[in-house]
C-alpha cells in the first residue's frame, strides 16, 4: 500500500485539531478585515438589545402576560440566547449547502476529503465571534433571575448544559434537515427566513400561542425546546417538567433524523457539469 | 490485483426538461418531465499500479462523470467499481486518504487563505507527519518553483501558480493515485511543459498511478503510454497509443482522435490489427 499508516491518535482528537486548524485560520482572516469582525459583533449585540427592549416596553404597560413576568420572560429569552449563539456560530450557514455548495459544485471538494462531510461544511462556514449571544444571554438570565428571587441549586449548572446541548442540537437538526433539502431541489427553498422567524417563537411562553402553533413548535419543528421549555426549569417553574427534562431527547432524535436525510442527500449529489 | 477495476460502469441522470412559456411553468409544477441521461454506459476499466492512463473523450462523452464515480464524488447507477481496495462511493472517508485529486477548472484549495496554509491544513486532514510533509514540499518546490507565492492567498494566484498549487496539495499525503481532470487548461506552453515534467517524476519516483483527462493530446504525447477514448458514454478505445498510430496509418494523434469521434474505423489490412477497438 502506497498509503502511510501513521495515527498518532484518535479520530476524535484528530477531528478537534482540526478544528482549531480552522479557527486559526479564521480568525487569521477575520483579523485581516478587523473592522468587519468589530462590525459584526456590534451589530449582533444591537440585535439582541433590539429584542430586549421590546421585552422591557411590553412589560413597562402590564404586569404580566398570561401568568409570565417580565423577568420570567427576560429569564427565557436569556436562556434562549445561548443555544442560539451555538447556532448562529455554527450551524446558521448551513443554508449555504443548496446554493453554494450544491449548486455550484462545491460539494465535490468536501467529499474529495477524508473527514466527514458534515463537519467540513460546518467548520468551513463557521462564525465563532457569533458565539457572544450566549455571554448577553448568560448576562440576562443572571439578571433576571435574581430579580425574581431565584435561588440556584447545585443541579442547575450540569442540568442547564445538558438542556443547552440539547436545543443546540435541534438547530443543528433543523438547519442540517433545511440543507439536505438541496440535494433533491436545486438551490434554495427560500425555507430558511421562514424557519429563522419560527425558531424565533421559541423565545416566549407556549402558553401565547394557539393550540396548533404550540403543537408545532413542540412536535414539528421543535422549537419550544429552544428556549421556553428548557427555561421552564432552570427558573424553577415546573409545570412543564416533562417537556424540558424531554429537551435533550428531542434533539437528538431531530438531529439524528436530519442526518440520515442528510447521509441520503449525499448519495444523490450529482455535481455540475464537466 | 488491478489498483482500478470498474465493470460496467453507468451513471444515469434524470434531466427535468422545463416545457415553454408561463403555461408551461404551470404545468411542470403539477406533472414534471424528465429525460434519463447516459452520462456512462457500461464501461470497463482497469488500471495497474504505476500507469499513466489518458482518459479523452468529446465535450459531454462522460469524462469528468467517470473520473467522479472513481474518486467517489458519484454514486453509479449500475456496475461496480473498486479502487486501491475500496468501493469509492461507500468507503469515502478512507478511501480518500489514498487517492490525490486535481479538477483543472475549480480550485481545491481555500480561497481566502495563504498557499502553505491551506498545506498545513491539509496535512492535518491528511495526517501526513510533519518531517514527511516537509521532505514533499521541499521537492515540489524544486521542481515546480512554488516558494515565490506560497505565502500568497489562492485568489490572487495566477492559472498556472494555481494549478502547479493544486498539484503540490493534491500530492502532499503521497496518494497511491492521481486524478486529473484537465490539468493544463488554460496554459501557456511553459506551464504546461513543467507541469508534464513534474508528472513523470512524480510517477518515476512514487509508482503514483496517474488517471488523467485532457483535450490537448500534447499531454497523452508526452505522458500516457495508454489511453482511454470515450464517447457519449461508451468506451471506444482502450489500448496503446502506438497501436493507434499502427492501427490507423497516420502519424498525428489529432487526426486519428478526430476521426474516432466522427465515427470512423480504421481502414482494414494496417498492421499492428492485433489491438481493436471495442
Amino acid at each position: 500500500m502506497n498509503m502511510h499508516q501513521y495515527r498518532p491518535s484518535g479520530p476524535l482528537a484528530r477531528y478537534l485539531t482540526i478544528f482549531m486548524h480552522y479557527l486559526a485560520q479564521y480568525a487569521k482572516i477575520k483579523m485581516a478585515y478587523r473592522w468587519d469582525f468589530f462590525v459584526h459583533i456590534f451589530t449582533e449585540f444591537l440585535q439582541q438589545s433590539v429584542s430586549l427592549i421590546f421585552i422591557l416596553i411590553i412589560f413597562s404597560k402590564v404586569p404580566a402576560i398570561q401568568g409570565w413576568t417580565r423577568d420570567q420572560v427576560l429569564f427565557i429569552y436569556g436562556f434562549f440566547l445561548v443555544p442560539f449563539g451555538i447556532y448562529s456560530g455554527f450551524f446558521n450557514h448551513l443554508f449555504d449547502v443548496p446554493e453554494k455548495y450544491v449548486l455550484q459544485g462545491e460539494f465535490d471538494r468536501i467529499l474529495l476529503r477524508p473527514i466527514n462531510a458534515w463537519y467540513q461544511v460546518v467548520v468551513e462556514t463557521m462564525k465563532p465571534e457569533l458565539l457572544v449571544s450566549m455571554i448577553v444571554g448568560i448576562i440576562i438570565m443572571i439578571y433576571s433571575g435574581s430579580n425574581m428571587n431565584l435561588v440556584p441549586v447545585w443541579w442547575d449548572i450540569p442540568l442547564a448544559v445538558i438542556l443547552v446541548i440539547g436545543a443546540a442540537l435541534v438547530y443543528a437538526g433543523v438547519y442540517t434537515f433545511l440543507a439536505s433539502l438541496g440535494f433533491w431541489s436545486e438551490g434554495n427553498l427560500g425555507l430558511m427566513p421562514m424557519v429563522y422567524n419560527l425558531s424565533q417563537y421559541g423565545r416566549y411562553p407556549m402558553t401565547i400561542y394557539r393550540g396548533p402553533v404550540r403543537f408545532m413548535l413542540t412536535w414539528i419543528l421543535p422549537f419550544a425546546f429552544v428556549g421556553f421549555y428548557p427555561a421552564t426549569i432552570l427558573m424553577h417553574r415546573y409545570e412543564y417538567l416533562g417537556y424540558a427534562l424531554l429537551t435533550p431527547v428531542v434533539g437528538i432524535v431531530c438531529f439524528v433524523i436530519a442526518y440520515r436525510v442528510w447521509a441520503a442527500g449525499i448519495r444523490r449529489y450529482r455535481g455540475t457539469g464537466s | 490485483m488491478k489498483l482500478i477495476e470498474a465493470r460496467g460502469l453507468t451513471k444515469e441522470f434524470r434531466i427535468f426538461s422545463r416545457s415553454e412559456g408561463v403555461m408551461g411553468a404551470f404545468r411542470d409544477l403539477f406533472h414534471r418531465k424528465y429525460r434519463v441521461l447516459r452520462a456512462v454506459d457500461e464501461i470497463d476499466f482497469a488500471v495497474d499500479r504505476g500507469e499513466m492512463v489518458g482518459y479523452i473523450g468529446a465535450n459531454g462523452a462522460g469524462k469528468s462523470t467517470t473520473i467522479k464515480m472513481l474518486t467517489g464524488i458519484l454514486v453509479p447507477t449500475a456496475g461496480t467499481v473498486t479502487v486501491n481496495g475500496y468501493v469509492p462511493h461507500k468507503q469515502r472517508e478512507s478511501y480518500t486518504k489514498g487517492i490525490g485529486v486535481v479538477f483543472g477548472q475549480r480550485s481545491q484549495l481555500w480561497w481566502d487563505i495563504a498557499v502553505i496554509e491551506s498545506f498545513k491544513l491539509l496535512r492535518r486532514i491528511y495526517d501526513v507527519p510533519r518531517a514527511d510533509f516537509n521532505r514533499r514540499l521541499q521537492q515540489f518546490d524544486d521542481i515546480l518553483g512554488l516558494s515565490s507565492f506560497l505565502n500568497l492567498p489562492v485568489r490572487k494566484l495566477s492559472l498556472g501558480q494555481r494549478m502547479r498549487c493544486d498539484l503540490a496539495a493534491a500530492l502532499l499525503h503521497n496518494p497511491a493515485i492521481l486524478f486529473l481532470d484537465e490539468p493544463t487548461i488554460g496554459l501557456d506552453v511553459l506551464a504546461k511543459s513543467k507541469i508534464r515534467e513534474f508528472l513523470k517524476e512524480i510517477n518515476n519516483e512514487f509508482k503514483t498511478t496517474v488517471i488523467l483527462t485532457t483535450h490537448d493530446l500534447g499531454d497523452i504525447e508526452a505522458l500516457c503510454p495508454r489511453v482511454a477514448i470515450i464517447d457519449q458514454g461508451k468506451m471506444l478505445y482502450d489500448g496503446l497509443v502506438d497501436n493507434l498510430f499502427s492501427q490507423w496509418g497516420q502519424d498525428k494523434l489529432e487526426d486519428i482522435v478526430k476521426r474516432i469521434y466522427m465515427g470512423q474505423k480504421p481502414e482494414p489490412g494496417l498492421a499492428g490489427g492485433g489491438v481493436s477497438l471495442v
